[in-house]
């Protein structure tokens, strides 16, 4: 029974970092049915824009609105440069391949800035575990569980109850529609890009010091974490929580029950399935395209 | 001093400037400089840099300055063989030194040994890369350092005999050099009659071990054996301390990365790792290659990101500018005949090759000559304080060492 306990709070924490990376993608994808590839790097370049701050004395918590403001024009640097032109031509994958090639020229300008190495990210909290039901729980992931709730829960908020936030929720039902409304909304989807690369960096000041920090980190969790938007469906925060601890269990449970060689292997499994049975993910609305 | 002494003291060491300048002996160096095997790639770099400075310093060999053409292979396979060729056909080198990683090593050498230009390896460990062309009648790859058929059952010597751990778990990660690492620690606990409880896996960028280390703490492990690189090993120690769960670490030399070190923090204190070479000034020797390191290359906090690979960096092209002496040319099977029967012993800072090498042995590192290393202090030093004290006594190359498995057969 501990055993199980244990593994499940492993699974939930490694699923919240999932979860709050796909978060990202989901905001984009609601404003602008596209999805930045490079959430990976932007968060990234959030944990080592982080590192060096407080590598220069910053304290973890003030570092972290600078972080925020950080991530926001970096995604807003993102969808000018690599979305917005695609956009405007109707082009269906333009943007794909423009933000894979952004996530890669940021991991190259990562690696020239910080090197190649993984580094240390110092924890702000104690680094010996808590009890908790009989297993081990380290503050740091406690931490980030919370920190990825309430940011969600910050994001929804926003979206329901500002008018700015109505005007993305407008522009995510209908483009065409709010646009003839007067919303502008080229604007908000330049917002909702700073806003997931946002949500990015502070992820991954969050899980840094968890994980390791370099200029790969980004990659396998930003797969990881596209796998979970999938699951839990592109269009629902809660699904991407959801989906996130879904994944992160079965991993988790897989290793230790089956075999550490086929932990990654039941998350794509439940991918296929999803894919198979409920396109639109176990949480999102089916759309319906009409061409 | 009239003005006429004057100039053709000028014009002398012109003339001798361009001596030298006209043909250097180009000495190709290849290994990943960037990537997450960069910290050995690039302390073993600038260990072979030091030894070329050095050379070059005290006239260079033959009279001639020693020119090293530096490659990054990016750990990658495919980037390591355009390399090679790069080097034999439009650089004409007359030797290579260098290559971290096994697989990047065995993909480039079929070039060289082709071409019949001797690569000297200095860091890559796996078994098989000295006997890739065992059925052909010249081998013109050399090595050294220690191979894993020495780690492997090193480390379990260290961990069932001197410690006295019976029940014992591996955690390997699933990259070629993890897994063949695996086979040899599995191999050599077998020999001691032993199975290991617990087999697990992990993959590069891993960032949880939950899984892994609860499966070797339910099967009752008193010790964990590791073959992996810094970072994931990281989160081994990382993961025991969140578990509460502190068994002790033995492992690959890979334990003395700096990144394992640094990310590990107090949680990796007393991992135990094989070591050709320790940082410290146990023979003048030594002494001045770390003084000399630190001064040209000035590492943080003093410490090199890799003694091992530096030193044994610094070595190989000791090495080989022995062998090229030997040889008075720069003829490549010249100087593979001549490593495989080098005359005057060369003092190196891992040890003094004396006949470092046969026609049928590449190896430079017998099982005799690594010692434990430990995590300490953010640093590693001697495990074994006897270790410390007999350093000064340079242990030399035995062919009768006891300890290795069976060479792998290719």
């Amino acid at each position: 029974m501990e055993i199980l306990t244990q593994l499940i709070f492993s699974g939930i924490a490694l699923g919240m970092i999932y979860a709050v990376i796909a978060f990202g993608y989901q905001l984009t994808f609601a404003t602008s049915d596209t999805l930045n590839f490079g959430q990976g790097d932007a968060l990234m370049l959030g944990a080592l824009v982080g590192l060096t701050l407080v590598g220069m004395g910053v304290n973890y918590w003030l570092m972290i609105p600078i972080v925020c403001v950080f991530g926001a024009i970096q995604g807003a640097v993102v969808e000018r440069i690599g979305v917005r032109p695609a956009i405007r031509i109707k082009s269906e994958f333009g943007w794909i391949m423009s933000t894979i090639a952004l996530g890669i020229i940021f991991k190259n300008v990562a690696e020239n800035v910080w090197g190649h190495d993984d580094l240390k990210f110092p924890s702000p909290l104690p680094e010996s575990p808590i009890r908790l039901l009989g297993a081990n729980v380290l503050p740091m992931e406690i931490l980030v569980v919370v920190g990825a709730v309430l940011m969600m829960a910050a994001v929804e908020l926003f979206n329901r109850k500002t008018i700015w936030g109505k005007a993305v929720v407008a522009t995510f039902n209908d483009r065409e529609a709010a646009r003839l409304m007067g919303i502008n909304t080229g604007l908000v989807i330049t917002f909702s890009y700073a806003l997931s690369s946002m949500s990015a960096a502070l992820a991954g000041v969050m899980i840094a010091p968890l994980t390791l920090t370099g200029a790969t980190m980004g990659a396998v969790l930003g797969l990881k974490a596209f796998a979970v938007a999938i699951i839990g469906g592109l269009t629902s925060g809660m699904g991407i929580i959801v989906g996130g601890i879904i994944l992160g269990i079965a991993e988790k449970l897989t290793g230790f029950y089956l075999s550490t060689g086929y932990q990654d292997v039941p998350g794509l499994v439940l991918l296929l399935i999803v894919l198979a049975v409920r396109p639109a993910g176990l949480f999102g609305k089916t759309a319906i395209k009409k061409v | 001093m009239t003005l006429a002494i004057r100039l053709s003291a000028v014009a002398l060491a012109c003339m001798a400037a361009t001596a030298f300048a006209a043909d250097p002996i180009k000495i190709g160096v290849d290994g990943p400089f960037t990537g997450g095997s960069s910290s050995m790639g690039v302390s073993m770099r600038d260990g072979v840099r030091l030894a070329a400075d050095e050379i070059n310093k005290a006239g260079g060999v033959l009279g001639r300055q020693i020119q090293l053409v530096e490659r990054d292979d990016e750990a990658k396979n495919e980037r390591g063989a355009q390399i090679a060729q790069e080097l034999i056909n439009k650089e004409h080198v007359v030797a290579v030194v260098g290559y971290i990683n096994t697989g990047v090593g065995l993909a480039s050498e079929r070039f060289f040994q082709d071409a019949k230009i001797p690569v000297m390896n200095n860091v890559a460990t796996g078994s098989v890369l000295t006997h890739q062309f065992d059925d052909q009648p010249e081998n013109y790859v050399f090595r050294n350092s220690a191979n894993d058929s020495i780690q492997a059952p090193m480390i379990v010597e260290e961990a069932v005999t001197r410690r006295g751990f019976k029940k014992v778990a591996i955690l390997a990660d699933s990259t070629n050099y993890g897994q063949l690492g695996r086979a040899d620690l599995e191999k050599a606990l077998a020999l001691k009659g032993i199975k290991p409880v617990a087999v697990e896996k992990f993959n590069i960028k891993d960032v949880d071990m939950t899984a892994q280390l609860l499966k070797a703490k339910e099967a009752g492990a008193e010790v964990v054996l590791t073959y992996g690189i810094g970072p994931e090993l990281a989160q081994i120690a990382n993961g025991m301390t969140k578990l509460g769960w502190k068994v002790p670490m033995i492992g690959s030399w890979t334990l003395s990365m700096a990144n394992y070190i640094d990310n590990a923090g107090p949680g990796g204190e007393g991992a135990r790792m094989p070591q050709t070479f320790i940082q410290e000034p146990t023979t003048p020797k030594r002494q001045s290659f770390i003084i000399s390191y630190l001064k040209t290359f000035a590492p943080k906090n003093n410490r090199m990101d890799s003694p091992v690979s530096a030193a044994q960096g610094y070595d190989s092209v000791y090495l080989l500018a022995a062998a090229i002496k030997q040889a008075g040319s720069t003829d490549g099977p010249k100087i593979k005949d001549a490593l495989e029967n080098l005359k005057t012993p060369v003092e190196g800072v891992v040890t003094t090759y004396n006949k470092p090498f046969s026609k049928g042995d590449h190896e430079a590192i017998t099982a005799n000559i690594p010692v434990f290393g430990e995590v300490k202090g953010n640093r590693v030093v001697y495990a074994y304080a006897d270790d410390l004290k007999k350093a000064s006594e340079v242990r030399v190359k035995d062919v009768n060492a006891k300890g290795a498995l069976p060479t792998v057969k290719k």
